[in-house]
């Protein structure tokens, strides 16, 4: 729990109904910024693709870095936030 | 090599299993990240499709390993086999870290059924200690049998030492015994 952000925790606490995209972990501004651009405009349509890849960190860290262009922390720490959503509240 | 564009969902599926490659459905937004894990898998090189035969040999393995594991712990008594008593005779120096290893050792072959209950008899006095000393023809067999362990005071020694343990406390033993004669705390 220490080594997670504020953000993680945030996020990873509750629900996430129509919180957008920049309230994932990892997930800034500009990264915010392009996904939305791809039409992953809240975190509820990110976490369709996670769970579109299975579950899978490791594809979804990839996917993300492609489609974001997130260096491989940022796209770590959503893939571990949305698993750690998942494991709360799927 | 067809480019993987053009390939039907159920044909991408089909390839990423084949390379062993954990997918979900290939739809439009998990599509272009799939064909690049193809591209990838391709460039390494084939990995051969998931024949049954893979997965027989694993089942061999294991079994194997489930039949090696009851032999161990029975294989102090079984001189049969020579590599079976290995790994026993291993497992048992860490068991037993005192002198008791020592006795077995050189002996698995020379009836090791009797001296895998020894251990628990080196209480009795040295009048058992006879059969012990026949070990000395136990050393050359010992050659094939022993793995080549790195101890840092000899086999011998140890022996030598316990048998000097031994005698001590029988002398201490016996010297108690003559207390009858005295008796001047009354």
């Amino acid at each position: 729990m220490s080594t997670t952000s504020q953000k993680h925790r945030d996020f990873v606490g509750e629900p996430m109904g129509d919180k957008s995209v920049t309230s994932l972990s990892g997930i800034g501004e500009i990264l915010g910024k392009k996904l939305e651009q791809q039409g992953f405009d809240k975190a509820y349509v990110v976490l369709g693709q996670f769970l579109l890849l299975k579950k899978d960190s490791e594809m979804f860290s990839e996917w993300l870095k492609d489609a974001s262009g997130a260096n491989s922390r940022q796209a770590g720490s959503c893939s571990q936030c949305l698993r750690e959503w998942c494991d709360s509240f799927l | 090599m067809s480019s993987l564009r053009s390939k039907t969902v159920k044909e991408m599926s089909d390839l990423l299993d084949e390379y062993e490659i954990k997918h979900g459905p290939v739809v439009d937004s998990t599509r272009s990240l799939y064909e690049r894990k193809l591209k990838e898998a391709m460039a390494k090189g084939k990995k051969a499709k998931p024949s049954p035969d893979q997965t027989y040999y694993r089942e061999e393995e294991e079994v194997t390993y489930e039949y090696r594991t009851p032999d161990r712990s029975d294989g102090a008594g079984d001189s049969g086999s020579y590599i079976r008593s290995r790994p026993a005779w291993s497992e048992r120096e860490l068991k037993h870290e005192t002198s008791y290893s020592n006795y077995s050792r050189p002996k698995p072959e020379y009836g090791g059924k009797e001296f895998s209950d020894e251990p628990h008899m080196y209480d009795l006095p040295p009048t058992s200690k006879s059969p012990y000393l026949k070990s000395t023809p136990g050393p050359p067999k010992e050659a094939p049998k022993a793995p080549p362990s790195s101890r840092l005071v000899p086999l011998w020694v140890q022996f030598v030492f316990f048998v000097a343990v031994a005698v001590f406390l029988y002398l201490v033993f016996s010297s108690m015994e003559t207390n009858e004669p005295i008796k001047g705390i009354e």
